[in-house]
């Protein structure tokens, strides 16, 4: 018998198609699905789809179908929520972590006069949807991380030091507590320039930034406040100990000089210390208050650490 | 504007069109979600959809953020249906279809899917009744989220949705038990309405 040029349709289209009644008889079943799980419409239609399929999910696919059959109206399913309903291979080699073909459903009534006679499920390969979403939220992931780094030394930008020093500070506001802030700047850093030339200068900053990160602890918050200024925030520190550590970033920055394009190149650093205390409007403050024992530490002849008196 | 206002007669005519397909939505929901589920008497009003949030929130109280999905049907009247719920009230919302899970423990899912399939159920009832009683048979393209935590006033952004008109058909769903509240609106395109009108005036000629 000659197919109808409908029957040529549903049998090439991209899409899977195939029909259930009530009891999740299958009634008919298209080429797509036929080619992607292996079993072909003489092998399926006429019994219970979980007779050929028994991992499908039966709670959910028989409440569908009769919310369907109930309702006279359509019912979906889409990957985000769950990811396919057959596990079918996809056609991508390289898909970076989708395991099976993501799948798009639709449930239609098929309906003679206002009875639905039997419902249509339609399957979508969406699987590159799937991929392409998972790379612009991993894209997105990277930005954010990049949004928050130094471009020269990879540590914290000003930006993200001050939001998280934002935080800390009105944490310390409802919770007390302690709370301190280091800010160095490396001596005569101009000179340096100057003197050697701008690519020294960063491996300077580049290789001063890693040393004091790698010395630094792992819950205190260190970044670059511009150019070769530095920012410490230490949670939980009273002002002694900040000192402490204050002296510890000193002598890891002038112990070693730094090489730099076949060149040694001595190193110094000024510290200023201030902890929040009670009157403090504002992060802002702290911080001026640990610039100007940063200025008293360079008038004082510079490498060497002050706290705010 | 003008000409895509209801007459007074196709109004009350819709208004019990929309009575009789709520009463219908109302008797395929029970037996769907084993529930008596009460579904008011709906309320009709064609708006510019610029005062689509401000006569919603005069209909329905609501002063909180929402959670709205929406989804397109068609016919040669066509449109969207916005299911719009307090965010507080998303989980009896969900418990609506939850039921049958319980005993499956390993069937899970998750609130997002119940949150579609409850949208669905609750549009897809109310929207084919109606349409039906006009004669039509709707073809619904798949429910999406508008937003989880949105102000009424975001739901009805002009320059976002396609429509100016809204047909603005408010019903609240109510259990027994828990009560809770969900509004259905659809919202429809000049010539959509039009066509209703027609509709509407074949209805009444041949009372």
């Amino acid at each position: 018998m000659e197919q109808s040029l409908s029957d040529l349709v549903i049998e090439r289209v991209g899409f899977g198609i195939f029909v259930l009644d009530r009891s999740m008889k299958v009634l008919m079943w298209n080429r797509f699905m036929q080619d992607n799980s292996g079993m072909a419409a003489e092998q399926v239609v006429g019994k219970s789809i979980f007779d050929s399929f028994p991992e499908l999910p039966r709670v959910w696919l028989t409440r569908k179908v009769e919310s369907v059959f109930q309702l006279g109206s359509f019912a979906f399913s889409s990957w985000e929520q769950r990811p396919y309903l057959f596990k079918f291979d996809h056609d991508r080699p390289i898909t970076g972590g989708v395991d099976f073909m993501q799948q798009d459903c639709t449930f239609m009534p098929l309906t003679r006069g206002r009875e639905v006679v039997a419902v249509c499920v339609t399957i979508s390969d969406v699987t590159h949807v799937s991929v392409m979403q998972r790379e612009r939220e991993e894209a997105v992931v990277k930005l954010r991380e990049y949004a928050n780094r130094d471009g020269l030394t990879g540590i914290a930008n000003r930006r993200f030091f001050e939001a998280r020093l934002r935080d800390e500070f009105s944490r310390w506001q409802r919770y007390g507590g302690e709370l301190s802030v280091l800010l160095f700047d490396l001596d005569h850093f101009k000179d340096i320039n100057d003197r050697f030339g701008h690519a020294v200068g960063d491996t300077v900053l580049r290789v001063m930034a890693q040393r004091v990160a790698d010395a630094v602890r792992a819950q205190d918050i260190f970044g670059r406040f511009g150019g070769e200024e530095f920012a410490l925030l230490l949670p939980c520190t009273p002002l002694a100990d900040a000192m402490v550590v204050a002296e510890k970033i000193r002598t890891t920055i002038c112990d070693t000089p730094v090489e730099a394009e076949g060149m040694r190149v001595p190193v110094t650093a000024s510290v200023g210390g201030a902890a929040a205390r009670a009157g403090l409007p504002g992060y802002e403050v702290l911080i001026n208050e640990a610039d100007a024992a940063l200025y008293s530490a360079k008038r004082q002849g510079r490498n060497r650490s002050v706290a705010l008196a | 504007m003008r000409e895509t206002a209801l007459t007074e007669d196709q109004r009350d005519a819709l208004q019990e069109i929309a009575n009789l397909a709520m009463g219908q939505a109302a008797t395929r929901l029970a037996s769907l979600l084993d529930t008596f589920i009460e579904l008011s008497v709906p309320r009709v009003r064609v708006v510019r959809v610029e005062d689509a949030a401000r006569t919603l929130r005069d209909m329905t109280g609501i002063d909180e953020p929402v959670i709205a999905v929406r989804q397109g049907f068609r016919s040669d009247i066509k449109g969207e249906a916005l299911v719009i719920c307090r965010s507080s009230g998303v989980g009896n919302l969900c418990a609506l279809v939850n039921d049958p899970y319980v005993h499956s423990a390993y069937e899970s899912v998750s609130q997002a899917e119940l949150m579609f399939d409850v949208a669905n159920v609750l549009t897809g009832a109310c929207v084919s009744c109606i349409m039906n009683q006009l004669d039509r048979t709707p073809i619904f393209s798949a429910p999406g989220l508008l937003g989880e935590k949105l102000a009424l006033e975001d739901v009805f952004q002009a320059d976002v949705l396609a429509w100016r008109t809204a047909l603005l058909l408010e019903v609240n769903f109510s259990l027994e038990d828990k009560t809770f509240r969900a509004h259905l609106i659809m919202l429809m395109a000049e010539d959509s309405i039009r066509r209703m009108n027609e509709a509407l005036n074949a209805i009444l000629s041949s009372l």
